[in-house]
C-alpha cells in the first residue's frame, strides 16, 4: 500500500483507453470541440495563405513592376484578416469554454462520487491524494482536453497546409523538406527521452517537498517544542539540493534541443536555397517562391520545436486522467439496495445476527456477534482499544456493512433500508470531534439546517455548551478557525455533541464523546443526557466509570465478542474482568488517601 | 548545512528592488544569459540580411554555381551561432531561477518553523502551502521564461529596428507605426485579465478549502447524512470558478484578435509600402525579401510581449505573497543573558502572570501567582478553557506573557534562551502529532543522537506501547500516518509520551496527555509516569482526582483565575469545585464500595 500513493511514473507507452475517455469528455459538449477544431484548422490554412500571398506580391507585384497586381494581392491580404481574427476569437472562446467546462464536470463528478465512497475508502486514501485529484489533476485534464487537443490539431494542419501549398509552388523541393522530416523525428524523440528522465525526476522531488512543506507546517507545534528545527532544514536541504540537479538538468536539456530543431532547419534551408539556386537558373524557382520555401520551414517547425514540452504536458495530463479515472472507478461498496425504503423511524429493537466483520481480510475483528437491544435500552461498550467497540457503531451507522450476519432494525435488515433513512436517524458523537470552519452557530445547525437559533441554543445548553460559547468575544457568532482550532479539544467535543442533540435522532451514539470534558461539565451534562436518552436507543463508547454507570446494560468487549454483560451492579457482582477493571482504579486510590 | 542567504533584506518598499536583492549573486550572470539572448537574435536577423543579398547578389551573378555552397554554409554558420547563444542564455537563465528558487524554498522551510505559536494560530495551512510551493514556482518561471523573454524581445526589437534602418530609414518608421498602440492596448487589456486572473485564483483557493474541509470532515459529513447539502454548497463554489474561467477566457478572446489584427494591418501596409518602394526601384527585390523577414521578427515579438509582461505580474503577486511570509519576525532561539546549567533544577514561581492571545480582548490568565520547588508535581485543573493549557505553554516561551515575572531556578524566563527552554522541557500535548515516517523515527525525533534499540524500547515500555509496537507487522519500521497503520488516539497519545521519554527532559509538562487512553491502559502509564516524575517538577493536566491526587499542589482554574491551590489533603477541607469534583467522583466510588461491601456480606 505504501507505493500506492507515490506520485505515479509516466508510464512509457501512451494509453490509449485514457485519451479515448479523456476524449469523451469534451464530446460531451461536441459543438465546443468541434467549434475549436474547425477554427484552429482554419486559422493554420490563413496562415499558410498568408505565406502565399507574399509570394505572390513578390513575383507578381514587385519582380515584375506590376503595381495593380501588387495592389490586388495586398488588398486580398489585407481582407484576410478579419476572416482570420475572428477564427482567433472562435478557438479561444470555444477551447476556454470547453476547459473550463470540464473542470467544472470532473470536479463536480468526483465531488458526488466522493460523498458516496464508504468510510474504508477514506480509512487508506490520504486527504492530500484526494486534493491534488481534484485541483491539479483536474486542471491537466481540462487543458488537455482544450489546449492539448487545440496544439495537437494546430501541429498536424499548418504542416499539411503548409505542404499542400508548398507543392503547388514546386513539388521536387517539396520532397526534399518531407525528407528533413524524420531526421526531425530522430532529433525530438531522442532529447524526449532524456528531458522526460528529468521531467519525472523533477515532480517526484517536487511532490515530496510539497509533503515535507506540509507537515512542517501542520505539525509545527511539535517541530518547536522539540528543537527539532535545525535538523529539519538539514534534511529539507538535500531535498531542494535533488531539485536543484534534476529541474536544472531538464531546463538545460531543452535549451539545448531548441538549437538542436533549428539547426536541422537551418539545415534544410541551406539545402533548399541551394537548391533553388540551381532552380532559378532553368527559371524553376522564383525568388517569392524561394522565400515562400523559407517562410514555411520556419512555420512547420514551430510546433516541432514545442513538442518535447507538449508531449510531456501531454503525458502528465493523462496521468493525471488515469488517476482521476481511478478514482471515479472506486466502486461504492454500501450501495442501497433498487427496492431500499425508507421505513420513516429506525426506533424499535436492534438485533445484531450473527454479525462477522473484518476490515481486511483474515482478520476478523468480530465473528458470530449476537446482541438484541430492545427500544429505548441506554448501551455502554468498555473494553480495551482495539477490541471493536467503535467496529461496532460503525456497522450500527452502516458506515460499514457486515462481512457475515445481518443487522435488524425493528426485524427489518438494514440493508433493505436506504442508508440516508439510517444515517439522517442517528445522532453521533465522535472521539475525535471535527468542526467546519464558520461560526459556532452554523456549526451547530449542521445537525438540523432548518433550526432556529432558540433550538440551537438550546440544544446548547443541554450539551453544557451554552456558558462558553456566550463568553466567547462574538458568542454564538464567533468564527471556530479551520476544524475548529481556535477551540480547546473540550469545547470541540461539547460542540459536536449539542450538534447531534440538534438532529433529535432515534438512536443516539457517543464514541467517547466527553474524554477531554472536565469532571464537572460533565456531571452537569449527565442530567441533560438523561433527558435525552430517555426512551431513545443510546450506545456509549467510555472509559470513564461516571459515563458508563448508569447505562441500563454494560458489555465488556473483548477480541471481537462480549465477554460480560449486565447492569453495573451485576458486574460488580460477577468479579470479572469489569470488577477488576474499576475497583483496582479505586483500591489503589483509596490505598494513597 | 550550506548557508542561506538571509532574504530579509528582500522585503522592500517596492517589489522591483526586492528582487533586485534577490538576485544577489546571480546578476551578471543572468546580465549575461539575457545578452547571450540579444546575440541570438542578431545571428537571425543576419540570416534575413543573408537571404536579401543572396536574392540581389548571387542569383543574377555569374559563378552563382560557386557562390550557393557559401550561401548555404553562412545559413548553417548562422544558425550555428544562433542557437549557441540560445543555449548559453538559456542554460545561465534556468540556473539563476533555479538557484533563486531553491535558496526561497529553503529559506521559507527555516523560516516557518522559527514562526512563533501566535503566528501559526492565526495562519492557514492551506494558505502557507501555496505560497511556499506555487508562489515559489510562479517566481522561478518569471526568472527563467517571462523575465528573459521580455529581455529577449527587447533586444530584438533594437537589433531588428537598427537592420531595418540600415535597409532604409523611412521603411523603418512605418512599419513599427502601431507598436505604441499594441504596447498602450496589451497595458490596458493586462490590467483587466491580471484582475480577473486574481479572481479566479481566489476562487480556486476558495473551492480547495471547502473541498479541503469536506475531506477531513468525510465522518461528520457521513454522520449527519448531509451529502446532499454537501454537493450543494460545493457546486455553488463550483459554479462560481466555471463562470470566473469564462471572464477569463472571455477577456482573452477579445485581446488577442484586437492585436492581431492591428499587427495584421500594420504587416500588410508595411509589405505593401515596401512593394511599392521596390515597384518604383527605390529598393532592391533583394532588400524586400530581408525586410519582410526582419518587419515579421518585430512585429509578432512585440505582440507576445504583453502577455509575458502580464505574467511577470504574476510572479510580482507571488513574489508579494512570499514576502508577506518573510516578513514575519522570527522567534529568536539563542539570545538570552540567563548562563544556562547543563540541566533544569525545576524551581518555578509565577509572580502575578498576566497573558492575552494577540487579537483578543479577553484574557486567558489574570494574575497567576505559585511557586514550585524542584522535583515537585504541579496539577492544573479545571473546566475546559479554563487557561490550564495557556498557562503550561508560558514555561518553554511559545508565548510570552504580558504582565508579570516568571522565574525558573530564579532567574527570569526571559532572559533564558528559547532553545535551552524546550531542550529542557518536554511536553506531551492533548492532540497527539506524529509525522509520516516509520515508528522508531517518530519516537526518536526529538532526540539529537544516534538511540540505541534499548533506549527505545525503554522509552516505549514506559509508555506501555511496546507491545502494541511490536504487534504490528513491521514493528518498530511501521510506517505511520496517511500512508501506514490506522493508529488509534490513545496508541497515538503513548507514542509521543515515548517520544518525550526518551528526550529526558528536565522540566515535564503532560497536558491531559492520556485522555484516549482506556483505564487500563492509563494505569501502566501512570505507573511508569511515576517513576518518570520522581525528582523531576513536572506540570499535569488531568481530569481524574486519582490522576492529581498525589501532586505537591493543585491548582484549581477557573476563568484564567486560580480559584483553589493546596494540596489533595487541604483542598479535601475547603468548600469548593475541587471538592465538587471530588465528591462527584467519589460518590461512584462509595457506590463502588457499597456494592462491594454488599457482596462481601453476601459471600
Amino acid at each position: 500500500m505504501n507505493d500506492y500513493f507515490e506520485e505515479e511514473e509516466f508510464e512509457s507507452q501512451i494509453n490509449k483507453d485514457t485519451i479515448w475517455r479523456i476524449g469523451k469528455l469534451g464530446l460531451r459538449h461536441w459543438p465546443m470541440m468541434g467549434g475549436f477544431l474547425l477554427f484552429i484548422s482554419l486559422v493554420s490554412v490563413v496562415e499558410a495563405f498568408h505565406t502565399y500571398l507574399n509570394k505572390q506580391m513578390i513575383d507578381l507585384g514587385i519582380i515584375a513592376g506590376d503595381m495593380a497586381a501588387l495592389k490586388h494581392y495586398a488588398l486580398i491580404y489585407l481582407a484576410t484578416w478579419p476572416v482570420f481574427v475572428i477564427l482567433v476569437m472562435g478557438f479561444i472562446l470555444c477551447a476556454g469554454w470547453l476547459g473550463h467546462r470540464v473542470q467544472y464536470d470532473l470536479r463536480q463528478s468526483m465531488f458526488d462520487h466522493l460523498q458516496e465512497l464508504p468510510l474504508s475508502y477514506y480509512d487508506k486514501t490520504p486527504t492530500g491524494w484526494l486534493m491534488s485529484r481534484a485541483t491539479s489533476d483536474v486542471t491537466r485534464v481540462g487543458d488537455l482536453v482544450s489546449w492539448g487537443f487545440l496544439d495537437m490539431t494546430w501541429t498536424v494542419t499548418s504542416v499539411s497546409a503548409s505542404l499542400f501549398f508548398m507543392f503547388l509552388i514546386n513539388w521536387k523541393m517539396t520532397l526534399i523538406v518531407i525528407a528533413i522530416i524524420p531526421l526531425l523525428y530522430l532529433v525530438a524523440v531522442n532529447f524526449k527521452k532524456y528531458i522526460l528522465i528529468e521531467y519525472r525526476m523533477v515532480r517526484k522531488v517536487n511532490s515530496k517537498i510539497t509533503g515535507a512543506f506540509s507537515e512542517n507546517i501542520s505539525g509545527v507545534r511539535v517541530v518547536k517544542s522539540l528543537r527539532r528545527e535545525e535538523r529539519n532544514i538539514n534534511e529539507f536541504q538535500n531535498l531542494t539540493n535533488e531539485m536543484y540537479s534534476a529541474s536544472f538538468k531538464a531546463a538545460w536539456l531543452s535549451a539545448l534541443f531548441l538549437p538542436a530543431v533549428q539547426l536541422v532547419s537551418a539545415s534544410a534551408i541551406a539545402i533548399i536555397v541551394w537548391y533553388s539556386g540551381v532552380q532559378y537558373e532553368g527559371g524553376m524557382m522564383t525568388i517569392g517562391s524561394i522565400h515562400a520555401f523559407v517562410s514555411y520551414i520556419t512555420f512547420m517547425l514551430w510546433p516541432v520545436q514545442q513538442l518535447a514540452a507538449v508531449y510531456a504536458s501531454m503525458q502528465q495530463a493523462i496521468a493525471s486522467g488515469e488517476r482521476i479515472f481511478s478514482l471515479l472507478d472506486t466502486e461504492v461498496d454500501i450501495v442501497d439496495a433498487p427496492d431500499a425504503i425508507d421505513p420513516g423511524t429506525i426506533r424499535g429493537d436492534i438485533v445484531f445476527d450473527h454479525v462477522t466483520f473484518s476490515y481486511v481480510e483474515e482478520n476478523a475483528v468480530l465473528t458470530n456477534f449476537n446482541l438484541t437491544i430492545p427500544q429505548g435500552e441506554t448501551v455502554a461498550l468498555v473494553g480495551p482499544t482495539g477490541a471493536g467497540k467503535s467496529t461496532i457503531v460503525n456497522l450500527l451507522c452502516r458506515f460499514y456493512e457486515p462481512t457475515g450476519g445481518a443487522i435488524r432494525f425493528n426485524g427489518r435488515d438494514y440493508r433493505s433500508m436506504t442508508q440516508a433513512s439510517i444515517q439522517s436517524r442517528v445522532g453521533m458523537v465522535l472521539q475525535t470531534p471535527h468542526l467546519f470552519s464558520g461560526t459556532a452557530m452554523e456549526n451547530l445547525k449542521y445537525g438540523r439546517l432548518s433550526a432556529t437559533d432558540e433550538e440551537v441554543i438550546a440544544a446548547a445548553k443541554m450539551a453544557g455548551a451554552d456558558g462558553f460559547i456566550r463568553k466567547l468575544e462574538k458568542g454564538y457568532q464567533t468564527e471556530v478557525g479551520e476544524g475548529g482550532v481556535l477551540l480547546s479539544t473540550g469545547q470541540k467535543q461539547l460542540i459536536s455533541l449539542a450538534r447531534a442533540i440538534m438532529v433529535n435522532p432515534d438512536l443516539f451514539i457517543m464514541d467517547e464523546a466527553t474524554s477531554a470534558v472536565d469532571t464537572l461539565t460533565e456531571s452537569l451534562i449527565q442530567k441533560g443526557m438523561d433527558v435525552l436518552m430517555k426512551g431513545r436507543t443510546s450506545f456509549i463508547i467510555a472509559h470513564r466509570l461516571s459515563t458508563i454507570k448508569n447505562a441500563d446494560r454494560i458489555l465488556v468487549i473483548e477480541d471481537g465478542g462480549i465477554s460480560e454483560m449486565g447492569s453495573h451492579a451485576e458486574l460488580i457482582k460477577q468479579r470479572g474482568h469489569y470488577y477488576n477493571l474499576y475497583t483496582r482504579q479505586f483500591r489503589e486510590q483509596a490505598a494513597r488517601v | 548545512m550550506n548557508t542561506i542567504p538571509d532574504l530579509k533584506q528582500t522585503v522592500t518598499k517596492y517589489k522591483f528592488s526586492g528582487l533586485w536583492r534577490l538576485m544577489d549573486g546571480y546578476r551578471w550572470q543572468y546580465l549575461i544569459a539575457i545578452i547571450s539572448m540579444g546575440l541570438a537574435a542578431v545571428a537571425g536577423s543576419a540570416l534575413y540580411i543573408l537571404l536579401g543579398k543572396f536574392v540581389d547578389d548571387v542569383l543574377p551573378a555569374a559563378n552563382m554555381r560557386q557562390l550557393l555552397p557559401l550561401v548555404s554554409l553562412g545559413l548553417i554558420g548562422l544558425a550555428l551561432t544562433q542557437g549557441a547563444f540560445t543555449f548559453i542564455g538559456g542554460r545561465l537563465a534556468a540556473q539563476t531561477a533555479e538557484n533563486i528558487a531553491r535558496t526561497l524554498r529553503n529559506y521559507l522551510y527555516d523560516h516557518i518553523q522559527q514562526l512563533s505559536f501566535t503566528y501559526h494560530d492565526q495562519s492557514q495551512t492551506g494558505e502557507l502551502l501555496q505560497r511556499t510551493t506555487s508562489d515559489v514556482d510562479t517566481m522561478r518561471r518569471m526568472f527563467a521564461e517571462q523575465a528573459i523573454g521580455i529581455g529577449r524581445i527587447s533586444l530584438l526589437f533594437v537589433v531588428n529596428f537598427t537592420a531595418l534602418l540600415t535597409l532604409n530609414v523611412r521603411l523603418a518608421f512605418i512599419s513599427v507605426i502601431i507598436i505604441p498602440i499594441v504596447l498602450m492596448i496589451s497595458l490596458f487589456f493586462f490590467f483587466k485579465i491580471g484582475k480577473a486572473y486574481e479572481a479566479f485564483q481566489e476562487q480556486e483557493a476558495v473551492l480547495s478549502n471547502r473541498l479541503q474541509e469536506n475531506l477531513t470532515g468525510v465522518r461528520v459529513v457521513k454522520a449527519f447524512a448531509r451529502q446532499a447539502y454537501e454537493i450543494e454548497a460545493f457546486d455553488v463554489e463550483n459554479r462560481e470558478k466555471w463562470g470566473r474561467g469564462r471572464r477569463l477566457t472571455l477577456m482573452h478572446a477579445f485581446y488577442w484578435p484586437t492585436t492581431d489584427m492591428l499587427c495584421g494591418t500594420q504587416m500588410v501596409a508595411a509589405f505593401f509600402f515596401a512593394g511599392v518602394m521596390a515597384v518604383h526601384g527605390e529598393i532592391t527585390a533583394g532588400m524586400y525579401v530581408a525586410y519582410v523577414g526582419l518587419v515579421v521578427q518585430i512585429i509578432w515579438p512585440i505582440r507576445n510581449l504583453g502577455r509575458l509582461v502580464a505574467d511577470v505580474s504574476t510572479g510580482f503577486v507571488s513574489f508579494g505573497r512570499v514576502q508577506t511570509v518573510i516578513k514575519e519576525i522570527k522567534e529568536p532561539m539563542v539570545e538570552g543573558t540567563a548562563v544556562t546549567a547543563d540541566r533544569l533544577h525545576g524551581a518555578v514561581t509565577f509572580d502575578d502572570v498576566h497573558f492575552a492571545y494577540e487579537n483578543e480582548k479577553e484574557h486567558a490568565l489574570h494574575g497567576i501567582s505559585f511557586t514550585v520547588k524542584p522535583g515537585k508535581k504541579i496539577a492544573l485543573m479545571g473546566s475546559t478553557g479554563s487557561g490550564k493549557t495557556s498557562l503550561v505553554n508560558l514555561l518553554p516561551r511559545f508565548y510570552e506573557c504580558s504582565n508579570g515575572r516568571i522565574t525558573l531556578d530564579g532567574v527570569d524566563l526571559k532572559r533564558y534562551p528559547r532553545a535551552f527552554l524546550r531542550e529542557q522541557i518536554g511536553i506531551v500535548m492533548q492532540e497527539p502529532f506524529l509525522f509520516s515516517t516509520s515508528i522508531r523515527n517518530n519516537i526518536s525525533y526529538g532526540v539529537n543522537h544516534a538511540v540505541t534499540d534499548e533506549e527505545m524500547f525503554a522509552a516505549a515500555k514506559a509508555a506501555a506501547v511496546h507491545e502494541v509496537i511490536l504487534s504490528f507487522p513491521d514493528g518498530y519500521e511501521t510506517m505511520v500516518g496517511e500512508r501506514g497503520v490506522t493508529l488509534s488516539g490513545g496508541q497515538k497519545q503513548r507514542i509521543t509520551l515515548a517520544r518525550t521519554i526518551l528526550c529526558d527532559p528536565g522540566l515535564l509538562i503532560l497536558d491531559d496527555a492520556t485522555s484516549a487512553v482506556d483505564t487500563e491502559t492509563d494505569e501502566v502509564i501512570r505507573f511508569a509516569l511515576e517513576k518518570l516524575m520522581q525528582n523531576r517538577t513536572t506540570f499535569i493536566i488531568a481530569h481524574r482526582i486519582q490522576t492529581v491526587m498525589d501532586a505537591d499542589l493543585i491548582l484549581m482554574l477557573e476563568n484564567g483565575r486560580i480559584i483553589q491551590r493546596g494540596t489533595h489533603k487541604e483542598l479535601l477541607t475547603q468548600e469548593g469545585t475541587y471538592r465538587q469534583i471530588y465528591d462527584l467522583q467519589s460518590r461512584i466510588e462509595e457506590e463502588l464500595q457499597t456494592e462491594l461491601g454488599e457482596l462481601i456480606i453476601e459471600n
